[in-house]
C-alpha cells in the first residue's frame, strides 16, 4: 500500500477528534496529534528497534498461536493450526477519522479465519516502541465461522517508553451458532497513547465472551462496538482498569441491540490511585423492532485517592417495548470496616489495601473467558496493584 | 497484662466510656457484662484500636506499653485479639490466604520465619478439627455466606491460629446454638494458659457456664460498677442488670 503525502497525513490529523466531539469529551488527543506531527517532522520513518526480547518473554507467558505487529509490521507465525492467515490485500474503508489514520498509514493488514475449533487460542501482539517519536497502526480482522468456537488475545504491550502513539482496529465476526472469546490485555508503557477499537458483529444464535485489562498507558481510549442484527446471540463483556499517577483510560462500550431475542451484558471495575483519570461511557440501542432484548450495565469504581477523577456515564436509548435494561454505577472508597477488621488481624494498611483491591478484581480474573490466559492476567493485575497501591502519599 | 486507667472514649459527638478502668493479668479470665449501650462494644474496640473511637482521657497499657500510640496492626502483632460481634465478609480473600498472611505478620514481627504453605495447612487443619470445623471453609472468601455460627467459629479458629497473649471476645456468643458455643468455649478454653488473659464481653451468663470467668465486671453507663466472681453472673441472670444499678447509684 502506498503511503499518502504527508501534507494528506496531517490534514487527517487535524482533523483527528477533540474534546468538542461529545464521545471525546473527556479524552483529549493533543498528544496523539503532536507524537504524530513529530514523527512526521522526522520523515515519518520509524526506527527499527530490538524487540526480539520482549516478544519472546510475552509470547512465551500465555500459550497461544502468536501473530506479532511490532511498530506496525506483521510477523506471521511458522505454524498456525485451525487458523487461515492472509495479509489484507486492500484498504480497508475509513468511516471515522482515527479509522481513515489507520488506512492511510497502515503497513500490513491480517485477515484470520478460523474454522472448526482450532487447539489454541490465537494471539495478536501489538507492540510498539521506537528510537524516536513514533505512529504505528494495526488493523486485524478475525473471522469466526459458522459452527466453530475459538478465543482471540488481544496484547499490548511497548517496548522502553519513547512516545508513542498507536491506533488500532480490530474487527471479529462471529458467524451463525458460533462462539468466540476474547481477551484485551493493555500493558503500555506511560508514554504510550493508544486508540484502539474493537468492532464485534455476530450471527445468528452466537456468542461472545470479552474481557479487557487495562493495567498501563498514559493515555488510553478503548472502544468496543457490537452489532446485533440476527436473533439468539448472547454476549458479556468485561473490563478492569487499574489507574495510577499520570494515567487516563477511557473505555467507551457501544451495543446495538437491532433484532430479539438476544442478551448483552457488561462488568467494567476500576481502580484508581493518585492523580488520574478514567472514564466509562456505556451505551446500549434498543432499537425498534428488538423485542426479548435483555442488556444489562455495570460499573465499580475503587477511588483510593483524592485525586483520582472518574466519568462514568451509562446510557440505554430504548425504542422497543419487550425489552429488560439495567443499569448500576459505583463510586467508593475501600470498605473501612473491611480494612480495620484486616488490620486487626495483623497485615498493615498496605497489605490491607492490597488484599481488599485483589478482591475487588478477582471476580473479573477468575472469569477471563479464554482459559489459557487466565494465570497470566492474574498475575499481571496482582503485579500492577502491587505497584499501584505504593506509588503515592495514600500509606505516608 | 492490660492495664486501663479512667478510660473516657466517645464516638463523634457522644461519650460512651466514661472514666473506665480495668486491670487484667496473666492467667486470668475475665466476663464483662452490662445491658445494650453500657459501651461493651466500645470498650473492645478501643483496645483493638478501631479509629472512629476517640480516645479523651485516660490511658491503655499492655504489657508495660502505651497501646494508644499502637496502630490496630502494630497491636495485633504485640498479642491482641479482637474476636468480632460482627465478623466482616470479605468475598474474593480466601480464608487460607488471611490467616497464613495474619500468622505470617506477627512471625515477622517477632523476628521468626514465615510459616510455609505445607506447615500452614497442617496448623490449620488441625485447629480446625477442634473447633468442629471443616476445612474447605479454608478455600471459601472471609466469612463470604458463612452462618452466624460459622463466622463466629471462624473467629475463634482466627485466635487459635494467632494465639494471642490477650484475646477478647465481642459477643461471641451472641447467635450460637448449643453446638457451636460448646466448640467456640472449647477454642477459647483450649487458649488458656498461665501466659494469657481472655477478656469476654456478653450479654448474657450462658457463656459463662463453658468458660469459667475469674472475674466478672458490670458496665453501664461507660464505667464499671460492679465486680466480682463468677457468683455475679448468676446473680445478674437472675436479677437483671436494674438491681446493681440501682445499688451503684444508692
Amino acid at each position: 500500500m502506498t503511503r499518502l503525502p504527508t501534507n494528506k497525513l496531517r490534514e487527517i490529523v487535524g482533523r483527528l477528534p477533540t474534546t468538542r466531539d461529545e464521545d471525546w469529551k473527556y479524552t483529549d488527543l493533543s498528544r496523539a496529534r503532536d507524537i504524530t506531527s513529530r514523527w512526521l517532522d522526522a520523515g515519518g520513518e520509524t526506527d527499527a528497534a530490538e524487540m526480539a526480547e520482549d516478544i519472546a518473554r510475552i509470547t512465551a507467558s500465555i500459550d497461544a498461536t502468536w501473530f506479532v505487529i511490532a511498530n506496525g509490521e506483521l510477523q506471521l507465525p511458522d505454524d498456525a493450526p485451525g487458523v487461515s492467515a492472509t495479509h489484507l490485500d486492500e484498504a480497508p474503508a475509513a468511516d471515522s477519522a482515527l479509522a481513515e489514520l489507520n488506512t492511510a498509514l497502515l503497513l500490513d493488514g491480517l485477515r484470520l479465519r478460523i474454522d472448526g475449533t482450532p487447539g489454541k487460542p490465537v494471539g495478536l501482539l501489538l507492540i510498539d516502541g521506537a528510537a524516536s517519536a513514533a505512529t504505528s497502526q494495526a488493523y486485524v480482522d478475525v473471522v469466526f465461522a459458522a459452527q466453530s468456537s475459538g478465543e482471540v488475545i488481544e496484547y499490548h504491550a511497548s517496548l522502553g517508553a519513547t512516545d508513542h502513539y498507536a491506533n488500532t482496529m480490530v474487527g471479529i465476526t462471529v458467524g451463525d451458532n458460533a462462539a468466540a472469546s476474547h481477551v484485551r490485555i493493555q500493558n503500555r508503557d506511560l508514554n504510550h497513547v493508544q486508540t484502539g477499537r474493537t468492532r464485534v458483529a455476530v450471527g445468528r444464535d452466537a456468542k461472545f465472551s470479552s474481557a479487557g485489562f487495562d493495567l498501563g498507558g498514559g493515555l488510553i481510549r478503548n472502544d468496543i462496538v457490537i452489532d446485533i442484527a440476527q436473533p439468539g446471540a448472547e454476549i458479556s463483556f468485561d473490563g478492569l482498569y487499574l489507574a495510577g499517577e499520570g494515567q487516563h483510560i477511557d473505555n467507551h462500550s457501544r451495543v446495538d441491540h437491532r433484532v430479539g431475542p438476544a442478551t448483552s451484558s457488561q462488568e467494567y471495575r476500576g481502580i484508581l490511585n493518585g492523580k488520574c483519570r478514567c472514564v466509562w461511557n456505556g451505551k446500549a440501542i434498543v432499537h425498534e423492532g428488538a423485542d426479548g432484548t435483555d442488556a444489562d450495565q455495570a460499573n465499580h469504581n475503587l477511588l483510593l485517592s483524592e485525586k483520582a477523577e472518574i466519568d462514568a456515564k451509562p446510557e440505554l436509548e430504548i425504542y422497543t417495548d419487550d425489552v429488560k435494561c439495567s443499569h448500576g454505577t459505583t463510586v467508593g472508597q475501600l470498605d473501612e470496616t473491611s480494612l480495620f477488621y484486616l488490620r486487626s488481624r495483623g497485615l498493615d494498611k498496605q497489605q490491607a489495601t492490597q488484599v481488599l483491591t485483589h478482591a475487588f478484581a478477582a471476580g473479573l480474573v477468575s472469569r477471563v473467558p479464554v482459559e489459557p490466559a487466565r494465570e497470566a492476567i492474574g498475575a499481571l493485575v496482582e503485579a500492577r496493584l502491587a505497584t499501584l497501591i505504593q506509588s503515592n502519599e495514600y500509606f505516608s | 497484662m492490660l492495664e486501663i486507667k479512667n478510660l473516657k472514649s466517645r464516638i463523634g459527638d457522644s461519650e460512651i466510656l466514661r472514666g473506665l478502668s480495668l486491670s487484667v493479668k496473666a492467667g486470668e479470665v475475665h466476663a464483662i457484662m452490662g445491658p445494650n449501650g453500657s459501651g461493651k462494644s466500645t470498650l473492645a474496640q478501643v483496645v483493638a484500636g478501631h479509629q472512629d473511637y476517640e480516645v479523651t482521657e485516660g490511658s491503655v497499657a499492655f504489657k508495660g506499653q502505651d497501646l494508644l500510640e499502637l496502630e490496630p496492626e502494630e497491636r495485633a502483632r504485640e498479642g491482641i485479639f479482637l474476636g468480632f460481634q460482627y465478623p466482616v465478609e470479605i468475598p474474593g480473600v480466601n480464608n487460607a490466604y488471611l490467616l497464613k498472611a495474619a500468622l505470617n505478620a506477627k512471625r515477622k514481627h517477632h523476628g521468626l520465619d514465615e510459616i510455609d504453605a505445607f506447615e500452614f495447612l497442617k496448623l490449620a487443619k488441625e485447629k480446625m478439627a477442634t473447633l468442629g470445623m471443616d476445612p474447605k471453609f479454608l478455600n471459601r472468601g472471609v466469612n463470604e455466606g458463612f452462618s452466624g455460627g460459622e463466622k463466629k467459629r471462624n473467629e475463634i479458629l482466627q485466635m487459635a491460629v494467632l494465639e494471642p497473649e490477650l484475646a477478647i471476645l465481642d459477643e461471641t456468643d451472641s447467635g450460637l446454638d448449643i453446638d457451636a458455643l460448646k466448640a467456640v468455649a472449647q477454642g477459647v478454653n483450649a487458649l488458656r494458659s498461665p501466659e494469657r488473659a481472655i477478656v469476654l464481653v456478653t450479654h448474657y451468663q450462658r457463656l459463662l457456664d463453658y468458660i469459667e470467668p475469674d472475674f466478672v465486671h458490670v458496665l453501664s453507663q461507660g464505667r464499671i460498677i460492679k465486680s466480682g466472681d463468677k457468683t455475679l453472673a448468676l446473680e445478674l441472670e437472675e436479677k437483671g442488670y436494674d438491681w446493681v444499678r440501682e445499688a451503684a447509684n444508692g
